[in-house]
């Protein structure tokens, strides 16, 4: 009877010591370095936008697939506080890239964006959706007409059809940020500032004279910024329930 | 589909090649996108939580692999 407790206990200890040496094995240290519950959650965006079709594997693409069910888990956790957008994109998917914007907008709790590298195309509606953008000094923002479609059909109504996608994603820029349509529909049909195409290429502190972007800045602005929109909602909320 | 991107058809559709296995699965109860190496196991390619927590961990980072049986 007496046996059986301590056959036990050496077997978790064999369990224990065999999960260590698989763990010093794979990772050459035996303990992870833990850091307290963060309130601020990050969602970063990099390379292409991948929408309903599943690229090459050569591109490295965010899946809004997997990004939509993570922004209702950070709407839904009562612990976040606060969401920070880090962007370096080249594009992507029109749909996907307005289904992350309206997401991202219609989130209640304090988001900022952070346009580090670039930020183009369909980057820039998922940029301007948040409460707060910033962009980093070297970064760029091309904004340019959308031309790439997998439909073949007759050439006039193509035109039609890509004029109209083309104008939610004006629209939907225009309504989040403070660049108005003419200057923004200016920069998408500039000549001569692309080699092989019309459109314009924003860096950093121009984005912000457009007022498409709100500040230049990158992570000290950018948790500056969200820390006190966290704050102000916290306030807000205490004055509601008073 | 419509793309909207400065990059060319030729730059995101230029090949051919097969995909390679990729899935995402449920690992400690983060989400992850793992690869399928030919032993079974699967490399991890990318971390996909939000938590920056996360990513101090190592059991997480890049190119661990796992094994099926840890899979949950």
């Amino acid at each position: 009877m007496d046996k059986q407790p301590e056959k036990k206990g050496d077997q978790t200890q064999d369990n224990n010591s065999s999960a260590l040496v698989q763990k010093i094995q794979q990772l050459g240290q035996s303990n992870v370095p833990q850091a307290p519950d963060s309130n601020i959650h990050v969602l970063s965006i990099i390379g292409q936008v991948e929408g309903h079709v599943q690229l090459p594997p050569q591109n490295k693409t965010t899946k809004y697939e997997h990004l939509l069910p993570q922004l209702v888990a950070i709407e839904q956790n009562p612990k976040i506080e606060g969401l920070v957008i880090l962007l370096n994109t080249v594009g992507g998917d029109v749909e996907a890239g307005l289904a992350l914007s309206e997401m991202i907008t219609s989130i209640s709790k304090p988001t900022v964006s952070i346009v580090l590298g670039g930020g183009h195309s369909i980057g820039v509606p998922i940029a301007v959706a948040t409460d707060y953008s910033f962009i980093a000094p070297t970064a760029t923002m091309t904004i340019h007409p959308i031309r790439l479609t997998g439909l073949v059909i007759g050439v006039p109504q193509t035109f039609e059809y890509l004029d109209e996608m083309q104008n939610r994603v004006v629209d939907f820029v225009v309504n989040h940020s403070n660049i108005t349509e003419e200057k923004f529909k200016d920069l998408m049909f500039a000549k001569g500032n692309l080699t092989r195409d019309i459109g314009t290429n924003v860096v950093g502190k121009a984005a912000v004279e457009y007022g498409l972007i709100d500040g230049v800045g990158g992570v000290k602005e950018a948790m500056k910024k969200i820390n006190e929109l966290i704050k102000q909602n916290g306030d807000h909320e205490q004055q509601v329930m008073q | 589909m419509i793309i909207y991107t400065p990059l060319s058809k030729e730059d995101i559709f230029y090949t051919s090649q097969e995909y390679t296995e990729r899935q995402m699965i449920s690992y400690n109860g983060k989400p992850l996108y793992c690869e399928k190496r030919a032993d079974g196991s699967l490399e991890i390619v990318k971390l996909l939580s939000t938590d920056p927590k996360d990513f101090l961990n190592h059991e997480f980072s890049p190119g661990t692999i796992i094994s099926q049986m840890n899979e949950n």
